[in-house]
């Protein structure tokens, strides 16, 4: 998972996806590498994980080695007009940046084109050793992975598609792009994760993503039932345990992370959560 | 006259389940009922009778006071478009590549065209009670939201952002060479494609009055409505729950209540512990009573601060999947529906 180059998570909303992000780029740091957190999608997922109140588009080291910036629309299409299509001074046409909103909102792909371009240009610019990416959950994932195949399609002869190329080969490159998809062993987690999962198949952008089940509850060996409490907590773990077992079963995980009880806060989830990961690592 | 219930929540904390219970329930207080789902898990709409069901609602075969509807997912700025248009402008609308793009691309006009049938089927006054589960999308605010998000941006929002200005007429995309703004813009895109979206929005503005006079109707009905929020103790529903006490009130109405879904005991907070059973079960005894300690603070600190009357739903591992699973739900599993907070007697 650390020798890629950018790590895109996505998942059903509530499964945990912007802790697991954030447990990833934590792990990382403590390896030593140059991680970059992007937070894609709303305001908070990430940032919150990592205590250190809301991001911006500029990034912020939050940890030693640990970067993390938020993707904010206007400031990046005016970035992408000015590096990317090489229109120096883009702040001064306020009216373009504007009539570009208004294109964002209405034609297919250009505003994802503009998001994952972002993310696929910090990739290039070789600053880091690992861009994590809190992707967008997966109802919408697929149209920012298809961004640059349809912005392709569309506006062949534009500039915006003649960038188009590279950003495709980054995301199809098995060596340095993985989708992970966060799941829980439930019943609309997992069909919507395994209706991804045919998705990526068929569409062929990504490499073939990584499956993380989050909060999986650990077996019991010991069968009995004690009377009072304790035996109704054992009751309901093991009755737990097999309905998650029948969601596991349907979309087998490459990494299980496990329930983690009692904790609150964003910061403890992610902590706990980037522990385990290096456990299981 | 027809009362309603609006089930709203983040997905996945059992709102389809908590609005099937509520509807059951009401059935059979003997209340004519129609329940309104958003993509119900399979198990459930089995349960309904919603194997084969479109979007009319269709009497329950072994239930004679309830009704149940799927809502239309797909249906979107399509519906609008037909409504709400010329039926040239209408067939150009729907026939327009971007027309699909731009509904995908503003998850409002999904929650709107489900705003739009939910109304409906409250204004038909065919029933006594109509519950409606809320579409999640967007936030799930969204669905509340949608009638004002949509007239506006019907309403040439997008055209001004264009111009910088007044709202522009045709005209002004075809002076096209004497602006270099769009001269740029057509540039980076290529013409066609800028011609084309702007082909696209100026026809959907004439289903601007509309869209706002419907809007404006959609809005009555769900301010009259009684709200249900129904969340877990995980930080993502309980953010989305915090969003609806914050915004409902001026969109809609106060929620009645909020349902604590997969609630743990508060006996189990701090069992006794015999020393008798393993130090595996003695383990999984603690880590449980820390969960429920968690869900408690939680619950309590909703409870305080939105001053939310609040409700708890068991946790338990296969959610129910008949009517009188749903039933008990509400009868025996010890959850008080504040029948008298919807205007029920």
């Amino acid at each position: 998972m650390l020798s890629k180059r950018l790590l895109i998570v996505s998942g059903k909303g509530g499964v945990g996806k912007s802790a697991v992000a954030a447990g990833i780029a934590m792990f990382a740091q403590r390896r030593g590498l140059r991680v970059l957190a992007i937070e894609m999608g709303s305001e908070g997922g990430l940032s919150s994980h990592f205590g250190t109140g809301s991001l911006d588009f500029e990034s912020r080291e939050v940890r030693p080695g640990l970067h993390a910036l938020r993707i904010v629309r206007s400031e990046a299409l005016l970035e992408y007009l000015s590096l990317q299509l090489r229109l120096p001074g883009m702040g001064r046409f306020g009216a373009v940046a504007r009539a570009f909103d208004a294109l964002a909102t209405a034609a297919p792909a250009v505003r994802e084109i503009i998001t994952i371009g972002k993310v696929l240009w910090e990739v290039r610019e070789d600053r880091w050793d690992l861009v994590v990416a809190d992707a967008p959950p997966t109802g919408q994932i697929g149209s920012y992975l298809r961004a640059p195949l349809s912005i392709g399609e569309l506006v062949p002869t534009g500039r915006i598609g003649g960038q188009a190329e590279w950003m495709r080969e980054t995301l199809a490159d098995p060596d340095r792009t993985m989708l992970a998809l966060v799941t829980l062993p439930e019943e609309l987690p997992a069909t919507e994760t395994a209706d991804a999962l045919a998705w990526v198949a068929q569409a062929d952008v990504v490499p073939p993503p990584l499956v993380i089940a989050n909060r999986v509850l650990p077996e019991l060996s010991d069968k009995s039932t004690p009377d009072g409490t304790v035996g109704e907590m054992a009751g309901l773990h093991r009755a737990l345990v097999s309905e998650q077992k029948r969601w596991l079963k349907e979309v087998p995980p490459h990494i299980s992370l496990p329930f983690l009880f009692g904790l609150f806060t964003p910061g403890e989830v992610a902590a706990k959560l980037s522990e385990q990961l290096e456990a299981a690592s | 006259m027809t009362r309603s219930i609006l089930v709203a929540g983040a997905g996945g904390v059992g709102k389809t389940t908590v609005a099937a219970a509520i509807a059951v329930a009401a059935a059979r207080r003997g209340l004519r009922t129609l329940v309104v789902t958003v993509d119900p898990a399979r198990r459930l709409a089995d349960a309904l009778g919603l194997e084969s069901l479109g979007d009319e609602p269709a009497p329950h075969e072994d239930e004679p006071m309830l009704w149940a509807a799927m809502l239309d997912s797909t249906a979107s700025w399509r519906a609008v478009a037909m409504r709400h248009a010329d039926p040239d402008v209408a067939t150009r609308l729907a026939d327009n590549e971007f027309f699909q793009a731009a509904a995908e691309h503003f998850p409002a006009s999904q929650a709107y065209a489900a705003a739009d049938q939910a109304a409906t089927f409250v204004q038909a006054r065919a029933w006594d009670l109509v519950v409606v589960d809320t579409p999640p999308s967007g936030g799930g605010i969204d669905f509340f939201a949608s009638p004002g998000q949509m007239a506006d941006l019907v309403g040439g929002r997008l055209l001004r952002w264009i111009t910088g200005g007044p709202l522009p007429g045709r005209r002004f995309f075809f002076d096209r060479a004497a602006r270099p703004m769009l001269r740029i813009a057509g540039s980076i895109l290529g013409s066609d494609l800028l011609e084309r979206v702007s082909e696209f929005l100026l026809d959907l503005r004439t289903t601007y009055d509309g869209v706002s006079q419907r809007g404006r109707e959609i809005e009555r009905v769900l301010r009259e409505a009684s709200i249900v929020v129904v969340t877990t103790a995980d930080p993502f529903p309980v953010a989305e729950a915090v969003r609806f006490y914050r915004e409902l009130p001026r969109l809609a109405s106060t929620p009645a209540a909020v349902l604590f879904n997969r609630a743990l005991p508060e006996s189990w907070v701090g069992p006794r512990i015999p020393d008798s059973i393993s130090p595996e079960l003695a383990q999984n005894a603690e880590r449980w009573s820390a969960e429920a300690l968690r869900q408690k603070d939680v619950r309590e600190e909703f409870s305080s601060r939105y001053a939310a009357q609040v409700a708890t739903l068991p946790w338990t591992p296969d959610p129910p999947t008949d009517l009188n699973g749903l039933m008990r739900l509400i009868a025996e599993d010890g959850v008080v529906v504040p029948w008298e907070r919807f205007g029920i007697a």
